[in-house]
């Protein structure tokens, strides 16, 4: 049998669905931390019998006439697929707003429990509720619950299981009304909403009014304060990458790479009899390119810990009302402020959290601008070109994720501009959840899931596309053992696309163009493949170096070389340009049209292609002028150029159809 | 006059709700936020007023406050 778990936003759903399940879908303090439906058998312990139950967790909802499109997935469901019982959440801080839905979904006929959520919380501030009365008032079992604790769950879902087949009887029944009368409508929810306060007053007796000002309230006076708030959500960011990847992260990612290399050189001894093709397939390409990847995993585990603790403890909503006023001068508001943040760890989950962003344009926008924060999978590619070619700097890092908040921004304002979108008058308005103590076990949970997604795709796609390209990079066309790298398949695919690096770096390298390709099946990649091609990366260096090594064997087979400039233009082309294929279909499925997924893959795809271009030319003009390639400068302003042009035709376009529609 | 002048700390009865967008009329009446309910301003913010509604706080901007009629 299945039962829904349904209810407000933020009442606590996807928590107590984690814990019944065993799964770790990502919880936070905001409303609309889930977007879409997941359903999965609850967990043996928790009940008996031979009939096995499973638990749908559906995303929040105020009312089954759905504002935003997470909403619908709820009220579809609840009608549409008649689970066999809801198990209706409620926010017992807030039982007011909290049973005006409970009261329609009464009046579904499917039978019901509900939920009072958060108990302990009302034990706080001393606020209580009568369980049994209102049990009697709504016609159904009421119990209290503490998701974060499990309290009460046993109860909860033997209640639940006993109500199977049984009748619901509703409440509150709405009168036969017209449903395209508004008036009537209206009319119809102000008798529902009379009946819930009346039920209210009789269940609860607070010993405060809500209305008072709080100790949460005294924090958000300091925290969204213009000044202030800004400042403060700046320290909160530079702490996340500090101490991922500098103070703590950094440290334990070096003892990992230290112990990885020396099981890579306990297996090169195992096959020291083997055929030396083999050794150097498996051992420098294969293992050589996962350790490249798995290397930064203390990064990236440390950075997810810290961002479960920020979406825990209910800043987020905080800094949405900090940066809507300067969100809104680019036409997104406070609301695209979530998925931004959520990118830093995933552009996935990043992209869908712009689910909740009702206004269809800014929905849209923030969805194609969201890959443009680099996400856990590009801070090896940082690092890697940090370490290789800056002496491990962190400013290279603190310039990237700036230049991807500006070019979000820039971003905007274009979309802002094709889309002709200036005096829409828009809203903005979000709950802004009670503070609390984030959850250091579920942070560690979320971190260690997360943690092991990194390993299974480093050892699953990245361990496959390094050997695909290892092999490529050995064989020839003919299939014959390639003498150099140059004659390889690889060499020779890729080599067409290096053209499009020329303007980028300033030389041909079919190995750069091949590294940004398989990027697209996973960011990782770019470091794997970089690692195989110029064998554990010490082969990837400084022009300035290379002057150095001069005489030393320099042009020995595989040193490749790029200035410090080339370097950081080739990086961000990697970090700036379309997202992986996983991030990509995410945006497909968020902008549900055609036409603007292959705008936002032109607008990234040009975007990328712009910064590179115009931070390696400029760039290099500032340091060295005499090392610019000419040739290669003046095809990349040709490219940019004509880019421009395509822009402005589409603008020019959308203006022409703006005007005959307003004539 | 409208939320965007409301004093902070007092409680208010809503007088109005017109957003002239239907769905957003909708949304705030769902969260209690309509006509003959008493709403509080808790501080005004550069970007607009946080208000309590019910037992939650909220976060509005100066025009969706504007079409708040208290």
């Amino acid at each position: 049998m299945r039962i829904a778990l349904s209810g407000n936003p933020n009442s606590g759903k996807t928590t107590m669905y984690n814990a019944l399940t065993g799964s770790s879908e990502k919880v936070g303090n905001w409303a609309g931390v889930t977007v879409d439906k997941n359903e999965r058998p609850v967990k043996r312990a928790f009940y008996t019998g031979d009939e096995r139950l499973i638990a749908v967790d559906l995303p929040g909802a105020y009312s089954m006439s759905p504002f935003t499109g997470e909403e619908s997935i709820t009220r579809d469901y609840v009608r549409g697929e008649s689970p066999d019982v809801i198990v209706n959440i409620v926010d017992s801080t807030n039982l007011g707003r909290s049973l005006f839905f409970t009261t329609q979904l009464l009046e579904l006929g499917i039978p019901t429990v509900v939920a009072l959520n958060k108990s302990d919380l009302n034990r706080k501030q001393r606020t209580s509720l009568d369980p049994n009365r209102l049990s009697e008032l709504l016609g159904c079992p009421v119990l209290s619950t503490v998701s974060t604790s499990q309290e009460g769950f046993l109860e909860l879902v033997s209640v639940a299981m006993s109500l199977k087949g049984k009748e619901q009887r509703a409440p509150f029944v709405a009168k036969e009304i017209d449903p395209s009368d508004p008036d009537a409508v209206r009319a119809e929810d102000r008798r529902r909403f009379a009946f819930v306060n009346s039920i209210v007053r009789e269940v609860e007796q607070k010993s405060h009014r809500a209305s008072e000002f709080s100790l949460s309230d005294r924090i958000d006076l300091l925290l969204t304060g213009r000044g202030v708030g800004i400042l403060f959500f700046s320290l909160v960011m530079f702490l996340v990458f500090q101490i991922s990847q500098v103070w703590v992260g950094g440290p334990i990612a070096d003892l990992l790479v230290g112990f990885l290399e020396q099981g890579q050189e306990a297996v090169r001894g195992v096959l020291s009899t083997a055929h030396p093709l083999l050794v150097a397939l498996l051992v420098d390409g294969v293992i050589g390119g996962v350790i490249a990847v798995l290397g930064f995993l203390p990064l990236v585990m440390v950075m997810y810990f810290l961002i479960a603790l920020l979406e825990d403890c209910g800043y987020l909503s905080r800094v949405a009302v900090v940066l809507d006023p300067i969100f809104k001068k680019v036409g997104l508001s406070g609301k695209s402020v979530i998925p931004f943040v959520i990118s830093v760890g995933c552009a996935v989950p990043g992209i869908m959290a712009s689910r909740t962003i009702k206004d269809e344009r800014e929905r849209r926008a923030a969805a194609m601008l969201a890959p443009f924060m680099p996400c856990g999978a590009k801070i090896p590619v940082i690092a890697l070109f940090a370490g290789a070619f800056f002496d491990g700097a962190g400013w290279v890092s603190t310039v990237t994720y700036l230049s991807g908040i500006l070019l979000i921004f820039l971003g905007a304002l274009l979309v802002n501009r094709v889309t002709g979108n200036y005096k829409k008058r828009s809203y903005f308005i979000i709950e802004m959840p009670a503070y609390k103590f984030p959850s250091i076990w579920g942070a560690t949970k979320s971190m260690f899931s997360r943690g092991k997604s990194y390993v299974v795709k480093a050892a699953t796609v990245i361990l496959l596309c390094n050997t695909v390209v290892q092999i490529m990079q050995s064989f020839t066309l003919a299939f014959a053992v390639a003498e150099t790298a140059d004659a390889s398949i690889l060499a020779a695919v890729a080599k067409p696309f290096s053209y499009l690096f020329y303007p980028l770096v300033g030389v041909l390298s079919w190995q750069l163009a091949a590294a940004t390709l398989t990027g697209f099946i996973a960011k990782e990649n770019v470091v794997g493949t970089l690692a195989v091609c110029f064998v554990g990366l010490e082969n990837l260096i400084d022009t300035e170096e290379l002057v150095l090594l001069e005489g030393s064997g320099a042009e020995a087979a595989g040193i490749f070389a790029i200035t410090k400039v080339a370097a950081l233009a080739y990086l961000m082309f990697n970090l700036y340009s379309p997202p992986c294929f996983a991030a990509l279909g995410a945006m497909n499925a968020e902008v549900k049209s055609a036409k603007w997924f292959w705008g936002g893959v032109g607008l990234q795809l040009g975007v990328g292609y712009t910064v590179s271009y115009l931070v390696y030319t400029i760039g290099t003009l500032i340091i060295s002028p005499e090392t610019l390639n000419v040739p290669a400068a003046l095809l990349g302003l040709a490219a940019v150029f004509a880019m421009a042009a395509v822009v402005l035709t589409v603008i020019r376009r959308g203006d022409l159809a703006r005007e005959m529609q307003a004539k | 006059m409208t939320l965007n002048e409301a004093a902070v700390g007092k409680e208010y009865v809503i007088e109005s709700v017109h957003t002239e967008d239907a769905e957003m009329d909708a949304f705030l009446f769902s969260l209690g936020c309509y006509s003959g309910e008493p709403i509080t301003v808790i501080a005004h913010r550069a970007g607009g007023p946080i208000v309590a509604i019910k037992d939650s706080r909220y976060s509005i901007d100066r025009s969706l406050a504007g079409a708040i009629v208290i």
